[in-house]
């Protein structure tokens, strides 16, 4: 089991406090493909942000390959989220004045890879998705699609264990959602890598092996979607 | 805390995406340190050209000379006019131990020196030898006056840098040569170039020197002096001799010894001593101006990198997403605010060395410095340590707000 998570409690509290997550427990093996579904307020972005160790939790026990994420130091915390974790953002979260070959080589800056070496991960990345030609580009210079690839690639570069997608297609057309959502499964089949987008588009979750469904805090149904039958994006895949 | 090529890049990469504002934060520092090192190169050029004045001039001495009673004393009235003598030199050389030097002067104004068809306006000057102690010559030709002068009344001169200059214009060594000064011919024996603006009885400039019994004789002064000058020997200051030498002279001349105006003495070293407490208020002027002004600068660089972080909330949030450590982050901010104070700081030490240097370039006169304006190279260095100093404590509340900044709220920031 790749990913444990046993009785998880999470509260906010703010002026009345909010209790977000009430007990989730969650296994995802090693090589899944897996969806977080729920409308918003269902406490789905809670859970990928404990999932992504960016928070705590108050209560229950979270594993990732048997190490319990519990108590971390902000070192700590930073290094397992640079070495374990890829993130994808529904806004790319590119930083702006760095061209897409400086973005995608970042992580590595943190681990302190040499320079040249960097670089030459950091253009395979792109190479591999297609965006060689606007390694030297600004984001700002790029449509949606290709900075989610430039997002996707910087999410592989440090060879995470787990993909944490958190709405990857939500500010893209359905073509380019598509493409993203192709690309994240091909990454799954080719490469064996743990993929977990949370999303409340059904079609998005269609293109995934197995949907967990959460609402209000809880698991609720978790089904598989071997045949990504579920509901599909409309005819032709056009829909949103 | 490492420093290296990459995170000077993206220190670099961050100081220059808002060029404007670093540009106008980093003058702040800028205009600070310019400020410091000019007002400082000033303060130390201006005293250098306040001491040139007493160039020459023997600190520690006081000049005594006789004005008319202002008290009555001993039934003689008050507004008496009198006379020092050669008897009260000795005698204050005789009872006062800590006197050094004790040198009476006689001295005459509005002379003309004459050679040839040359002439030159002057004053006359009687000397021991030892009055080179009290204002010291500098002697371009020659020698100074000395004791066999005196004891033979030989009928020798040194003259001053104006003279010699009006009487010898093609110049050349002048020694052996005869003045006229009053239907009188002397000997050069030698020539002054002391420039200092400090002289008594007449500037350097424009004195004939000579022995001390010669005038005597020549203008029939008889015991009579104009000035009796005495310095204080080493370790003892001279005001604290000054009271015991008026009571001496007073008591020779039936004067009351609480008559200060009727022996009227200057003290150099009083003088002196205003001057350097003078320059000593200017200086901590300076340096607190200076200093206020970098300081000021410095916290104008903290408040723009508040609100730097404020705005790259957002992107330092993705950086700690993607594993940069609260350290990373603080790193970051606290270079760039070094690297921003630092490099204007520097920016300012270099123009202000170069303003210094055209100051210096324009108060050369015939190739000579007539005070040095530029700072030393200790001072540069230690404004540079002082930066790198303001620059880490400018950094250090808006890094602490950086490392405040969770993964969560950049994305919440949406």
């Amino acid at each position: 089991m790749l990913i444990e998570l046993k009785d998880i409690n999470k509260t906010y509290y703010g002026a009345q406090p909010l209790h977000v997550l009430k007990g989730v427990t969650l296994g995802i093996e090693r090589g899944e493909f897996v969806s977080i579904m729920g409308a918003s307020g269902s406490g789905k972005s809670t859970l990928l942000n404990i999932l992504g160790i960016l928070d705590n939790y108050d209560s229950g026990e979270y594993r990732i390959d048997g190490k319990l994420i519990w108590n971390l130091s902000e070192k700590e915390a930073a290094n397992y989220r640079n070495r374990l974790i890829g993130f994808i953002f529904q806004s790319y979260n590119l930083i702006g004045f760095k061209t897409a070959v400086e973005n995608v080589e970042l992580p590595l800056l943190y681990q302190g890879v040499p320079r040249k070496k960097r670089r030459q991960m950091a253009m395979d990345y792109l190479e591999r998705l297609g965006l060689k030609e606007w390694a030297g580009h600004y984001p700002s210079e790029m449509s949606g699609g290709q900075k989610q690839r430039v997002a996707i690639a910087r999410a592989l570069i440090t060879k995470p264990s787990i993909i944490l997608a958190d709405e990857p297609t939500g500010a893209l057309d359905s073509r380019t959602s598509v493409e993203i959502m192709e690309l994240l499964s091909e990454l799954n089949r080719t490469e064996n890598m743990t993929v977990i987008v949370v999303t409340h588009e059904s079609g998005v979750a269609n293109f995934t092996n197995k949907i967990v469904h959460i609402k209000d805090g809880m698991i609720g149904e978790i089904e598989a979607n071997a045949r990504h039958d579920a509901s599909p994006f409309g005819a032709g895949g056009i829909m949103k | 805390m490492r420093f290296d090529r990459d995170s000077f890049a993206e220190v670099m990469d961050s100081i220059t995406r808002n060029r404007s504002r670093s540009l106008l934060t980093g003058f702040g520092v800028f205009w600070g340190v310019f400020m410091l090192i000019l007002l400082a190169g000033g303060g130390k050029g201006l005293k250098q050209l306040m001491e040139k004045n007493f160039e020459g001039f023997a600190t520690n001495t006081c000049l005594a000379f006789a004005e008319n009673t202002t008290k009555p004393y001993k039934g003689f009235k008050k507004g008496r006019s009198w006379d020092m003598t050669y008897t009260d030199a000795s005698r204050v050389k005789a009872l006062v131990p800590e006197v050094d030097v004790v040198s009476p002067i006689v001295s005459f104004w509005g002379k003309t020196a004459e050679l040839g068809e040359f002439t030159a306006s002057c004053s006359i000057k009687g000397v021991y030898s030892n009055y080179s102690s009290i204002e010291s010559p500098q002697l371009a030709y020659g020698r100074y006056i000395n004791d066999m002068d005196v004891s033979a009344e030989r009928k020798v001169c040194v003259i001053g840098k104006k003279i010699y200059n009006n009487l010898f214009p093609q110049g050349g060594d002048p020694c052996g040569e005869t003045i006229r000064v009053d239907g009188m011919y002397y000997t050069v024996v030698g020539v002054d170039f002391n420039n200092g603006n400090i002289s008594i009885n007449g500037s350097a400039d424009e004195t004939v020197t000579m022995p001390i019994s010669l005038v005597r004789r020549a203008y029939n002064t008889g015991e009579v002096i104009d000035l009796l000058c005495f310095t204080a020997q080493e370790g003892v200051t001279v005001s604290d001799i000054v009271p015991r030498v008026r009571e001496i002279i007073a008591r020779q001349h039936f004067i009351d010894p609480s008559d200060e105006r009727a022996i009227e003495m200057m003290n150099t070293q009083l003088i002196f001593g205003i001057v350097d407490s003078l320059f000593k208020g200017i200086n901590f002027l300076i340096w607190l101006i200076g200093l206020g002004t970098i300081l000021a600068g410095a916290i104008g660089v903290s408040n723009i990198m508040m609100v730097s972080v404020r705005e790259r909330t957002v992107e330092i949030g993705i950086r700690r997403a993607i594993g940069a450590t609260p350290g990373m982050i603080l790193s970051q901010i606290i270079s760039e605010s070094i690297i921003l104070t630092l490099a204007s700081g520097l920016a300012g030490i270099v123009f202000g060395v170069g303003v210094l240097s055209v100051v210096e370039l324009a108060m050369t006169t015939d190739g000579i410095l007539k005070a040095e304006f530029q700072v030393g190279f200790s001072m540069a260095l230690l404004s540079a340590m002082l930066l790198t100093v303001l620059g880490v404590l400018a950094g250090l509340a808006p890094s602490l707000r950086a490392m405040e900044i969770k993964p969560v709220d950049a994305m919440r920031d949406e």
